[in-house]
């Protein structure tokens, strides 16, 4: 996708969402849902461009997400950090992470990258439920119930004000999607596309795949963990819950529904995702079975997820864009 | 599409004023229970006592005239954001005028429903819920626990098993515990209770839901010949599993299983083969007979609508809905929230075993007329053999020594 039509997108989808509380800004439960979707876009957006650009098979999206929860909740709660100062160390902390998991995954390739980033979801739950996570501060099974809203002129953004909330999660969406647009439309991006398509050749051009990887596993540990930041001091509350099977499954259709390496096609797979999780909720039990039987569906219908389709609906001027899409998309499930 | 488009319409106006038109007449409901997830079957527990309650209730003319319509929402794993979000659409959008849950989210629940005036009946049994109402009981005022704490819980767990008519051949105890905050809770309860006690805690072990192969663990265990292995984790394959991988060389030791004894399954898939286990129910229906007529009459009648005894949760959360009623009958009105919430925090309610209280920290603290039961499984079901506190047997029924002690 090109420049001016993915900022256009963007703008759209963005636009869209900013007037929505206009019409149920006074229903907090669909509130909830639009901070969530935005929330979410961030997550997704960030995994979608470690895994759909820069071919990283990383499964620590999730981790991060909940490392960057838990950082600025004990930041804010043991050493009084103003949340939203906490929110950023929040970041760094998660980027800090980032890059140690990254220091020995990019010696390796592929489904083993997966399988040690999946390693950390999996060592992060007990780790914050022993006595060396009670000891940080995160309150061990029992999770972290106190967590301070953000105050800023004035206005307290927690959960009894969803309108403030959903502004403050627009603008952190807003900020950190162009944050990854730019970089995909850089210098970083020709280099993450060169490096999938023709690694040795990228090689003999002076492209260090170490340096650009170690990059873009700090950046999106750094986005993902700030969204975690915001996500803890917007709830006000914390626990190991989020490391369940069905958050990381979700987060999974976003990036598949809004096709990987389609970016911002992963905003759109976060909003409609959630949406749909949200209305098949009345069928209780059989949502997800529903919910899985329209992810096929839609994943067999939308190769591209449901950015393909509308660059189908609304051909432009780049025709043959596609293609460098697909070779991504297609390169994501291929090579490490 | 322009076929549609009018069709469309037509459909939503119809239902828009049918909504209307019924909405008059009935008082939501809302039922925050884990329909899908880990949690389901305690969820379903749950729900079989509260529409029991609610399906009597409509029966006999409804609330003030006013049948009751249940609203249900699926907690899944009780992740922070779906706890909020749950009390959001009940109470914020639906605008019920009680909700009842289960297992809640052990503290993120009095948070989220709090905000709220709406009376809110959870089934926690967590110090940490008891320790975000205390931050403020007059906010979270509508807030009511159907149950005790972990704490004191896993204590009547340890006076039972001291009471226990059996001559404990050593003073060595193994701990096995689920990784979440109720697993945890009351593992590290039985620790401190079985050191203060002399015993020894020979192994403690915390295993996360999904355990399926324990051997490891029983090589550890028929070394120390444990006189007791108490172990905590509330999902039936996990518990049925440990129970048939120990009987393939069992050792002389009582095996407890706490609150992981509720899970159906337990009984429903190992019968008699899980005869000599026992275990512990909060705000417990003895069974199979029960204290008072009254209550052996809601036996009864659970038995004959679901097709077995009742199970932990559902007597508990039957009482929540009847207690919630029985307020609103008294004050007449099911949308003054702060009347309705004095009343069930001041007068409480009688139930079918007598009067519920609940404590100034809104807790059903276990005693008096709604005890902690203690079962033990005999000729392949739940057999109610002690009540605490105090700690006494319940009636005539007795603890039979396990056939794999020798």
């Amino acid at each position: 996708m090109d420049w001016k039509r993915m900022s256009g997108t963007m703008a759209l989808i963005y636009g869209v969402m900013a007037l929505m509380p206009l019409f149920v800004g006074g229903t907090d439960h669909l509130m909830h849902i639009l901070i969530m979707c935005l929330i979410w876009a961030v997550v997704a957006s960030c995994w979608d461009l470690i895994m759909g650009f820069a071919g990283i098979f990383s499964f620590g999206q999730v981790a991060f997400f909940v490392i960057g929860a838990y950082a600025s909740a004990i930041l804010a709660l043991t050493f009084g950090i103003h949340p939203l100062a906490a929110m950023v160390l929040a970041g760094v902390v998660a980027a800090a992470i980032g890059v140690l998991v990254a220091l020995p995954c990019l010696r390796l390739k592929g489904a083993y990258i997966a399988l040690v980033t999946f390693a950390v979801h999996m060592i992060l739950e007990p780790f914050l439920k022993s006595d060396m996570g009670r000891a940080i501060g995160t309150g061990g099974s029992r999770g972290i119930l106190t967590i301070p809203p953000m105050e800023l002129f004035g206005i307290t953004f927690g959960a009894g004000d969803k309108v403030a909330v959903f502004y403050a999660a627009l603008v952190l969406a807003v900020v950190c999607s162009v944050i990854i647009m730019l970089v995909i439309r850089s210098f970083w991006g020709t280099a993450f596309l060169a490096l999938k398509d023709s690694a040795g050749f990228a090689a003999s051009l002076g492209v260090s795949a170490f340096k650009y990887k170690l990059a873009v596993f700090a950046l999106t540990s750094f986005l993902t963990g700030l969204a975690g930041g915001f996500y803890g001091h917007y709830i006000g509350m914390l626990s190991t819950r989020m490391l369940g099977i069905d958050l990381f499954v979700m987060l999974m259709i976003m990036l598949v529904l809004g096709g990987i390496g389609q970016f911002p096609g992963a905003i759109l797979g976060a909003i409609v995702t959630v949406t749909f999780n949200e209305a098949l909720a009345p069928l209780g039990t059989y949502r997800p079975m529903v919910l899985g039987a329209l992810v096929v569906v839609l994943v067999l219908a939308l190769p591209d997820g449901i950015i393909g389709l509308l660059r189908n609906l609304v051909p432009g001027r780049g025709a043959a864009e596609p293609a460098v899409a697909e070779s991504t998309a297609a390169n994501a499930g291929g090579q490490g | 599409m322009k076929r549609i488009i009018p069709i469309v319409l037509l459909l939503t106006a119809i239902l828009t004023l049918t909504g209307m038109a019924h909405a008059g007449d009935v008082i939501k409901v809302g039922v925050p229970l884990a329909m899908t997830g880990p949690y389901t079957d305690t969820g379903d527990n749950y729900w079989k006592g509260i529409k029991m309650a609610i399906d009597e209730i409509n029966a006999d003319g409804g609330l003030l005239g006013k049948q009751l319509e249940p609203i249900r929402f699926d907690t899944q794993e009780f992740a922070p954001e779906r706890v909020m979000q749950g009390a959001d659409y009940l109470v914020g959008q639906e605008k019920v005028d009680s909700v009842h849950a289960g297992w809640a989210g052990w503290g993120q629940d009095v948070r989220a429903y709090g905000k709220y005036t709406a009376p809110f009946f959870a089934d926690d049994g967590s110090q940490a819920a008891v320790d975000v109402f205390k931050e403020d009981p007059e906010k979270y005022a509508n807030i009511f626990q159907l149950t005790d704490t972990d704490i004191n819980q896993a204590t009547s767990m340890f006076n039972v098993l001291m009471a226990l008519p059996y001559e404990y051949p050593n003073k060595k105890v193994v701990i096995i515990n689920a990784d979440d905050a109720w697993g945890t809770g009351v593992g590290d309860t039985l620790e401190t209770k079985f050191k203060e006690a002399g015993w020894e805690v020979a192994l403690r072990e915390v295993v996360p839901y999904g355990t399926r192969e324990w051997g490891p663990i029983m090589t550890r265990i028929r070394r120390i010949k444990p006189a007791i292995i108490h172990v905590e984790i509330v999902s039936a394959p996990e518990v049925i599993t440990f129970f048939r991988q120990f009987m393939r060389t069992p050792t002389d030791t009582i095996l407890s299983y706490g609150y992981s004894i509720v899970p159906r399954e337990v009984v429903e898939t190992m019968g008699k083969e899980a005869d000599g286990l026992i275990g512990e129910v909060p705000t417990a229906m003895p069974t199979p007979e029960a204290p008072t007529p009254e209550a052996q009459a809601w036996v009864e009648r659970f038995t004959e609508i679901w097709g077995h005894q009742p199970q932990a949760g559902s007597w508990a959360a039957y009482s929540g809905v009847k207690a919630w009623a029985a307020a609103v009958v008294a004050v007449g009105d099911e949308k003054d929230h702060a009347a309705v919430n004095r009343h069930i925090a001041t007068v409480g309610y009688k139930g079918e075993t007598g009067w519920w209280k609940w404590d100034e920290d809104h807790v059903m603290r276990g005693g008096g007329d709604v005890p902690f039961g203690h079962y033990q499984v005999q000729d392949g079901e739940m057999v109610t053999i002690f009540t605490d506190p105090p700690t006494r047997p319940y009636k005539d029924y007795k603890f039979i020594k396990p056939r794999w002690i020798k």
